[in-house]
């Protein structure tokens, strides 16, 4: 006898439940085999009552389903709507592939006397500093040295299409959440979950969803972990403008619109480039897990340090991601500090 | 007050902060008072039944201390707060009737406001900030500069447009408010104790800045501080608010020497009164002004300025001018009387106004 038969008994539902537990059929549990063995009914004693677990009423009812038909129902349920759930997400995630696939052949396809000289440009452009420019310089000449340049490069496309489109994304999210106190009740469980789930996880049903040789697979993965923070600071940027600021601009007869362009967002700024910042930051540190999903680039040679135990090939390539992470961070953020020095009250 | 226009008149305006106002309206017209409200009803009466004409061209100055409700009601003359119940009459039209769109034109064009803490736009320079209003309505920097320009010359900040606010000074931040108010050409503004968070120097130079540009343009202003002596300063038209309620308002000269409340006596009562009384409000009206006088005052000289006058003589009496002819007589023992709040109290002559 299970231990929970008093429950479908005292609820009448033992018909429910077919014929009684004991002679159920399938399964025999642990207790009923030592049972047999013993020769007679093992005394469960009341410490070892087992929590009332859909395994344990199981046991007491072979009607009620057991945990593992949970997970396996989950499973049936999503394979169920894949194709479904395919025609809506395909289309609408097709452009990330090109996105990807365009990025990572310009970047390959420019030779290197071109590359580094335009990556020295925009650090001088974004952030007039030219100790930076040479830390450019110096970073990208020790990848092209070890020979690593060609994975730095694909890495950098991919950080480059994903960071863009968690802006794109995130920064209307964040606007959107700013104005609305409900969509922001809605939007930070969301970005919880985002944040706190392991990316591994997301990366399963993506897998079922897409084939694995396809690069927005891995691309959603990146922006799916990497556009929380630009959301929650743009979020956060523009309800910590000024009230004052905000009722003059009222005062004055700005529309909606014009409070939020010539208001709002350029006070904001400081804010949402802190998130751009980290945003890029995240993306980076995504590479390497999409990497088992056929990303491109060091993430690969970070991959293959693991699998072959090759420590060299490893710290190497690990060095080279945090290369690339200090450049991508000090030049984001020298241009917030040019933001701050030039829009500061 | 009868023979001036009326530009702004609020009627009956309620409001009441709260989840439910509209019941608690009712305790409020039933006479609850804004600490019973509080407590038995948790909402806070804001604002109690406020009638007050502002007078075209003038200078009205509500005053009141922290809690009085004064901010509260300027921010109800542009609906940047909506009101419980009431009316706010700005031209002959019902501003609570407006629409959305209707409200902006009214305060793109017809009313301005200055701020305490300034509230410019931090990212835009100073010459942008002044052409606030014109930008707002559509219009490029190169149409507005020129405007805008010509406002901050008139306060003062004369090649100064390229700046940023941050790197000016709190009373050069306000001037630049100023600027911002007048380029926007409205004949109402809203002045939110723009002086309050200036130190007392910088205070008394803007004071004088906004009489002078008052005397120039003639704006209607509608002037919030909890400041006596500024209020007295610039005030055409005295508001005196308490809880809510407005416990006394008209001329500030009747309102110093007639307070029709013990709390305004209490107020009242550290003025130097010879600097802020004027000869025409405590003089005998009398157009017979011939007769053995030591001299000739102007009837809007300061009672301080008469006794240098008079060299404390006290024997003496004085013919007061306006406009070249005589008006009236000021007998400088009367004059005395009026320096000492109490006195006031058996003297019905000073109680006659005049002008």
């Amino acid at each position: 006898m299970a231990t929970y038969d008093f429950v479908f008994d005292g609820l009448g539902l033992r018909n429910w439940c077919g014929s009684s537990g004991d002679d159920g059929g399938g399964m025999t549990s642990m207790s009923q085999l030592l049972a047999q063995t013993s020769g007679s009914d093992v005394e469960v004693s009341p410490w070892e009552t087992p929590f009332p677990s859909m395994d344990a009423l199981h046991e007491a009812c072979t009607a009620f389903p057991q945990s593992r038909e949970l997970t396996s129902g989950l499973e049936a349920g999503f394979l169920a709507i894949k194709d479904s759930l395919k025609v809506v997400v395909d289309p609408l995630t097709q452009p990330l592939s090109w996105a990807l696939n365009e990025a990572l052949w310009v970047m390959q396809a420019v030779p290197w006397f071109i590359m580094i000289p335009l990556l020295m440009l925009i650090a001088w452009v974004v952030s007039r500093q030219i100790k930076l420019v040479g830390l450019v310089v110096i970073c990208f000449g020790f990848l092209g040295f070890v020979d690593y340049y060609s994975y730095t490069m694909q890495t950098l496309a991919i950080i480059f299409v994903c960071a863009v489109t968690c802006v794109l994304l995130g920064v209307p999210i964040g606007i959107a959440m700013s104005r609305s106190d409900r969509v922001q009740r809605i939007m930070i469980p969301i970005l919880d979950m985002l944040q706190t789930l392991p990316p591994f996880v997301y990366l399963i049903p993506l897998i079922f969803l897409f084939s694995v040789t396809e690069p927005k697979l891995y691309g959603i993965a990146i922006i799916l972990y990497a556009i929380v923070p630009v959301v929650r600071l743009t979020d956060l940027g523009i309800r910590l403008v000024d009230p004052d600021v905000i009722e003059a601009a009222d005062a004055f007869g700005m529309t909606k619109r014009q409070k939020l362009f010539n208001v709002q967002i350029p006070l904001a700024l400081p804010n949402i480039m802190a998130g751009v910042n980290q945003t890029i930051m995240m993306s980076l540190a995504m590479v390497v897990i999409a990497s088992l999903v056929s990303a491109p680039g060091l993430g690969v040679l970070v991959l293959r340090g693991i699998r072959s135990l090759e420590l060299g090939v490893g710290l190497l390539s690990g060095l080279g991601i945090v290369l690339l992470a200090i450049i991508l961070d000090r030049v984001t953020k020298a241009a917030l500090a040019r933001i701050n020095v030039s829009k500061s009250r | 007050m009868t023979d001036t226009e009326i530009k702004i008149s609020i009627r009956n305006l309620y409001k009441i902060f709260g989840d439910d106002p509209l019941p608690a309206l009712q305790h409020v017209k039933d006479g609850l008072g804004k600490s019973d409200l509080l407590e038995l009803h948790n909402h806070v009466l804001g604002l109690n039944d406020i009638n007050v004409d502002v007078p075209a061209g003038k200078t009205t100055v509500i005053m009141g201390l922290s809690g009085s409700g004064k901010s509260t009601l300027i921010r109800h003359l542009n609906r940047l707060i909506e009101p419980t119940a009431g009316e706010v009459w700005v031209n002959e039209e019902n501003i609570l009737d407006y629409s959305e769109s209707q409200l902006r034109e009214l305060r793109k064009h017809m009313m301005s406001m200055v701020f305490q803490k300034f509230a410019l736009l931090p990212h835009r320079t100073v010459l942008q900030n002044a052409g606030l209003a014109p930008s707002v309505a559509g219009q490029k920097e190169r149409q507005y500069a020129d405007e805008a320009r010509k406002w901050l010359d008139r306060v003062g900040l004369q090649g100064q447009g390229e700046q940023y606010p941050h790197q000016m000074s709190g009373g050069m931040q306000q001037r630049v408010g100023i600027a911002r108010a007048l380029t926007s050409n409205s004949d109402i503004m809203l002045m939110d104790e723009a002086f309050s968070a200036l130190d007392p120097l910088i205070r008394t130079d803007m004071q004088g800045l906004l009489i002078e540009l008052q005397a120039e343009l003639q704006k209607t202003i509608v002037f919030i501080t909890h400041d006596l002596d500024e209020a007295l300063k610039l005030a055409d038209h005295l508001v005196i608010l308490k809880d809510g309620s407005v416990i006394q308002q008209g001329e500030p000269q009747h309102i110093l020497l007639n307070p029709a409340a013990p709390y305004i006596e209490d107020f009242v009562s550290d003025i130097n009164r010879a600097r802020v009384l004027r000869v025409r409000s405590v003089m005998t009206k009398t157009l017979d002004a011939a007769g053995e006088r030591a001299g000739e005052i102007d009837h809007d000289d300061t009672l301080e300025s008469v006794i240098a006058l008079s060299e404390g003589d006290t024997s003496r009496s004085y013919r007061v001018m306006k406009d070249g002819k005589p008006i009236g007589v000021l007998d400088m023992r009367k004059l005395v009387r009026a320096l000492v709040p109490v006195a006031q109290s058996d003297d019905p002559d000073s109680a006659r106004l005049s002008g």
